[in-house]
Order: structure tokens, then C-alpha cells, then sequence
């Protein structure tokens, strides 16, 4: 049933777009973009830890292969792998040194660090200062090149698809179990009893968010066919996090929910300007004190009659005081 | 070199006074962390109210100064109980959730500032003029008034904490919570209280700075950004942490603005902040 229904979503995706106008087909490679982005997330807030800053990896990987396509002519597809490594990279350095301390610590770092690394692009004329890298191009496919928004969202679409299974398969993988065994302090100390290096899962678990954060930022950025400072901001990281926290934790496909739902609201209000972080922190805050579990809770409450059951174990779990 | 040595000087005198500013939000944040173990993301946008309060206040309507900061004492006080009746209590042990719902909390507020307030940039004129001169040093009355009034408000603090007896139980809430409810704490209204005086020093931090800098809605991203590397470089919770290290932040970004230019000071700060965590991870003076 649940197989079924995903098969026809992808079908879905692959036939449909043909028949769609331009600005559906913008709507929909933004929403799944964000979704490849939130759920790269999920990966790091699953096991317990919040990111104030993941725009600032998305930002590295979008200027990395802006940078190596207008300035050495790469092809974008090494720059769009060159994207996520570098992301990766930076996520290990940061990563390695505060992990292995209180969650709350990890937070505000991450944090910092995407101001400064927003800062240095605006302050360096090497990343084209505040005015940004204009002229990013389209990557190329059989000496064609791919202008057009039908063309570009298969190649939006395949990288979400990889991505997704890919973020969808390691839950299952020892190395998945491991991280969920690492959401509160208890477990991880339990963890670590058994031997598991927990400081160096958690940086492994971030390097992975990060990539996939990198990497879906440089499509995101020769979608856009430009980057600047202020592209990839604070207010990228917040949305994320809302998408994920909406939807919920308690499941793999609670961040996809949250952002389908919340992107698709985004897009409808975007000419409203400030209206649209108001209307996010608004449902934010209805959701996080109403329904902890997320809108994907929503059906198993229902199932049981009111929300007597609170929090949802797994959710619970995660919030469990990671910091102490 | 002479100019340059006169440059550094200035930058270190100014950014002893900035750093006090830093240090009153920072001491709130400080305060609250103690108290519930989140930061508080709000906080930023608070300062923003207390800044924006003084320009409707004091421009706008003409109230007299004092008036005005009396209004901004007692506004943020009452938007500290609600905000931790309405959000903080009921999140009470949600460690994830509480930190979102003041992002969200922050998020609200700041736009609700854009759509109120407009993207115009708003201008207080200074309380105090003149300027005072110390050797080469000159430095603006209005900032040193500032400075003493921060360090009043920190002196204050300090006599709150260790001097009375919600001191005494907000120490005790932050050593071991549940003996302290065992012992008769109402934790909750410690909270409050805790919010309530973050809150307020936000609030007034903002005012003080208004005729210093150009206001607009999204002014407290700058502030809470300094502020967290102040409590992570100065120790998670600790009160003289906190302020040496809000010291130590504005006088390097001050220096490092003069020298490197603003956005380099950033990354100056920054590199501080990284090589605190390597040597020392619980911050200069933090518990481990």
C-alpha cells in the first residue's frame, strides 16, 4: 500500500511535468529542494542536535561550485559533487570539535559559523562581495544545455531522488540505529559502554547532513543561475527547522511533510515579504504546543481517540534533555 | 605608528563600552540558561523593543527620558512573565522544543517589527552630548553613560543572585532542580522571575544603544550572534564567565574592526571563540 502509493508519487514526478506551466514547475523543484534540505537535517536533529546555521553549508556548497563553473570553466556536475564535499569538509571541522561537548554547545557554534562564513562572502571580492556571483550556468547534457525549467527539474529531480533514498536507506543501516541510540545522554553513554565512539558517529552523522546540504546547494544556485550573501541566510536555517519540527520527528516522513506543506504555503504568500516568517513561526508555535509529535502524528492520534498520549515515543526520546 | 597605537587606544576604549552592552544581554541569556537550559533566541528581538521603545517614546511621543525607560523596565518585565507562561512552562523538560519555540518566538516578533515599524531606518538623537578626553582617548559622553549604567545594571545582578534569597533559589534550581522542588522551590516562579530580569536587561541594553546605532526590526540578529559567543567563550551559566568574556568580545571586535575591518573582527571572534572550545570547553570560567 504504502510501496504503492510511493511509486505512483514518483511516477507522478517523472511523467507529469511535461504538461505543467512554468510556474508549477518552479513551485515544485523549490519544494523539492527544500525537502532534500530538511531532510538532511533530520539526519543531525534525529539524533537529538539542533542547527541554527545549516544555510551556511548549503551557502558554501552553492558558492563552491559557482566559483569553480565561472572561475576555472569545471563542468557543473563535478561542481555540484565538488558543492557537498566541501560542505562536508567544513561540517568535520566544526563538527569534530564541538560534538564531543553539550548539544547546546554544537548549536551556537554552528550558528556563528554560518554568520561568519556569510560574512566573509560579503566581505571578500574573491565571492564577488555583497552584489554575489552572477552568470552561474546550466550544466550540459549531450551538448545541450539544460535552459529550460523542464529540463533543469530532471536534473533537480534526480539529485533529490538520490539523495532521498540514499538519507532513506542509512536509518536502516547499522551506522542509522547507531545515531538513534545517540539522542539523549543516558543512551549515548550506554552506547559508549559498548564500545561505540559516539563523538565520532555524531561528526559523521553532520558531515553526511552537510553533503547532501552542499550538494543541493549548488543546483539550488545554477538553478537560480546566481548566488549571493543573501540567498542562503538565518532565515533559511529557521525555515528548515520549522519544516522539520511541523512535520514532525517522529518519522522519516515527517520533515517531508512539513516542508511540502509549508514550502507550498511559502510560495503562495512570497509576495507578502514578512508575512511568510510570521505565518511559519505562528504554525510553528501551534504545532510544538498543541501536537509535539508533528502534523505527522496527526492520523495516530486521531486513531486513538484525543490526544491523550502527548509525545510520541521516538519524539519523546528526542526531546529528552540532550544539553545536560 | 603613533596613529596607529592611538587607533588601538580608541577601538579598546570603545569596545570596553560596547562589550558592557554585550555583557547585560548576554548576563539575561545567562540568567535564563540557568534556569531552564535553553537559550533563549527571543532575546535579540527583545533588545530590538527596547530600542525601537526608546525612538516611539522618546522621539515619537515626547516622553520625558526617564519616563521612558521606566516604560521599557516595566514593558519587558510584563512580556517576560507572559512569554514564559505562555511558552516556556508549558515546554518545561522539552529541551528541542523550547529552543525552537523562541525561534519562533523571535521569528514573530521580528517581522511583526518590519510590518510595524516599516524598513526605514530610525534615528534617536544622543540623551547626552559633549565628549570627554582621557590622555589621546576622546570618547562620547553618551557612551560612557551607557557603560556606568551597564555596570550598575551588572552590579545589580550580582547582588540578585548571591545577595537575596530568589538568588538563592535560582542557584539552587540551576545546581539540582528536583531537590530544589523537594526543598520547597516554586520553580516556575523562579523562572519567571529569571525571564522577567533577562528580559528587562535586554530591553534596557537596547535602549541605551539606540542613539548609538541606526534602529530597524532585524538589529538584534547582530546582538544575540555576540552574545552567544559571549556565553560559549565566557562558560555556559557563569556569571563572571560572562562578563569577562563580553568584555573580552567587544574589545576584539572593536580592535579587530579598526585594524581588519568589521566583517574580518567577525571572523576574529570566531577563531577566539573555536580555540576556547578546543583548550577549554566549558569556557574560560564554566563548570565542566
Amino acid at each position: 500500500m504504502k510501496r504503492g502509493l510511493l511509486g505512483l508519487l514518483i511516477a507522478a514526478l517523472v511523467l507529469l511535468p511535461p504538461l505543467g506551466k512554468p510556474y508549477v514547475l518552479h513551485v515544485v523543484i523549490v519544494i523539492l529542494i527544500n525537502v532534500v534540505y530538511a531532510q538532511a537535517l533530520y539526519v543531525i536533529m534525529r539524533m537529538g542536535y539542533l542547527s541554527f546555521g545549516h544555510a551556511g553549508y548549503i551557502a558554501l556548497g552553492g558558492y563552491t561550485s559557482a566559483l569553480l563553473v565561472t572561475k576555472l570553466a569545471i563542468t557543473p556536475w563535478i561542481g555540484f559533487l565538488a558543492g557537498g564535499v566541501v560542505a562536508g569538509i567544513f561540517a568535520w571541522a566544526l563538527g569534530a570539535v564541538t560534538l564531543k561537548l553539550r548539544g547546546i554547545y554544537f548549536s551556537l557554534s554552528v550558528f556563528a559559523f554560518a554568520e561568519v562564513v556569510n560574512a566573509a562572502f560579503r566581505a571578500f571580492e574573491v565571492f564577488g562581495g555583497p552584489a554575489g556571483i552572477a552568470g552561474v550556468p546550466r550544466p550540459a547534457l549531450l551538448g545541450t544545455r539544460l535552459n529550460t525549467h523542464l529540463q533543469f527539474y530532471y536534473v533537480v529531480l534526480a539529485v533529490a531522488l538520490v539523495s532521498l533514498f540514499f538519507l532513506y536507506r542509512l536509518q536502516w543501516t547499522r551506522f542509522g540505529f547507531t545515531l538513534l541510540a545517540l539522542r539523549t545522554r543516558e543512551t549515548e553513554r550506554l552506547a559508549e559502554s559498548l564500545g561505540i565512539n559516539a563523538a565520532r558517529y555524531k561528526t559523521l552523522a553532520f558531515v553526511v547532513s552537510c553533503f547532501f546540504c552542499g550538494l543541493m546547494g549548488a543546483v539550488h544556485v545554477h538553478y537560480l543561475r546566481f548566488v549571493s550573501p543573501f540567498v542562503f541566510t538565518f532565515f533559511l536555517s529557521n525555515d528548515l527547522m520549522i519544516y522539520v519540527m511541523v512535520g514532525g520527528l517522529g518519522s522519516y516522513w515527517g520533515p517531508m511533510l512539513g516542508t511540502v506543506l509549508l514550502t507550498g504555503l511559502g510560495e503562495q504568500l512570497f509576495a507578502a515579504g514578512y508575512y511568510k516568517s510570521l505565518v511559519y513561526a505562528v504554525v510553528l508555535l501551534v504545532v510544538i504546543l498543541a501536537l509535539p509529535g508533528g502534523l505527522i502524528s496527526l492520523p495516530r492520534i486521531l486513531r486513538r481517540g484525543g490526544a491523550r498520549e502527548r509525545v510520541l515515543p521516538v519524539a519523546a526520546d528526542v526531546t529528552a534533555a540532550r544539553e545536560r | 605608528m603613533d596613529v596607529y597605537l592611538h587607533l588601538i587606544g580608541q577601538g579598546l576604549a570603545i569596545g570596553l563600552l560596547t562589550g558592557i552592552l554585550y555583557v547585560l544581554i548576554a548576563l539575561g541569556l545567562t540568567l535564563i540558561y540557568g534556569i531552564l537550559h535553553i537559550v533563549n533566541f527571543a532575546h535579540g528581538e527583545i533588545y530590538m523593543l527596547g530600542a525601537m521603545g526608546v525612538f516611539y517614546c522618546y522621539v515619537v511621543f515626547k516622553l520625558p527620558f526617564a519616563a521612558t525607560l521606566v516604560v521599557i523596565l516595566l514593558l519587558s518585565l510584563l512580556l517576560g512573565l507572559g512569554v514564559e507562561r505562555a511558552f516556556f512552562r508549558p515546554l518545561r523538560g522539552q529541551w528541542l522544543q523550547l529552543v525552537v519555540a523562541s525561534v519562533g518566538l523571535s521569528l514573530i516578533i521580528q517581522s511583526l517589527g518590519w510590518i510595524a515599524f516599516g524598513i526605514q531606518e530610525k534615528n534617536v538623537p544622543s540623551f547626552f552630548t559633549g565628549v570627554v578626553a582621557f590622555g589621546g582617548v576622546r570618547l562620547p559622553t553618551q557612551r560612557l553613560i551607557a557603560a556606568a549604567v551597564g555596570v550598575v545594571l551588572v552590579g545589580l545582578l550580582y547582588a540578585l543572585v548571591y545577595r537575596t534569597k530568589v538568588g538563592l533559589a535560582m542557584r539552587a534550581i540551576e545546581e539540582d532542580e528536583e531537590t530544589a522542588r523537594m526543598l520547597g522551590i516554586d520553580a516556575d516562579r523562579v523562572a519567571a522571575l529569571a525571564c522577567a530580569v533577562g528580559f528587562a536587561l535586554a530591553a534596557l541594553a537596547g535602549a541605551f544603544v539606540a542613539p548609538i546605532y541606526s534602529l530597524n526590526p532585524g538589529m538584534g540578529l547582530e546582538a544575540i550572534l555576540m552574545s552567544f559567543l559571549i556565553i560559549i567563550v565566557g562558560g555556559l551559566g557563569s556569571i563572571t564567565g560572562t562578563v569577562l568574556a563580553g568584555l573580552l568580545v567587544g574589545v576584539l571586535q572593536s580592535v579587530g574592526g579598526v585594524l581588519l575591518g568589521a566583517e574580518a573582527a567577525y571572523g576574529l571572534v570566531f577563531i577566539v571563540m573555536i580555540v576556547v572550545l578546543v583548550v577549554r570547553p566549558a569556557g574560560l570560567l564554566g563548570k565542566a
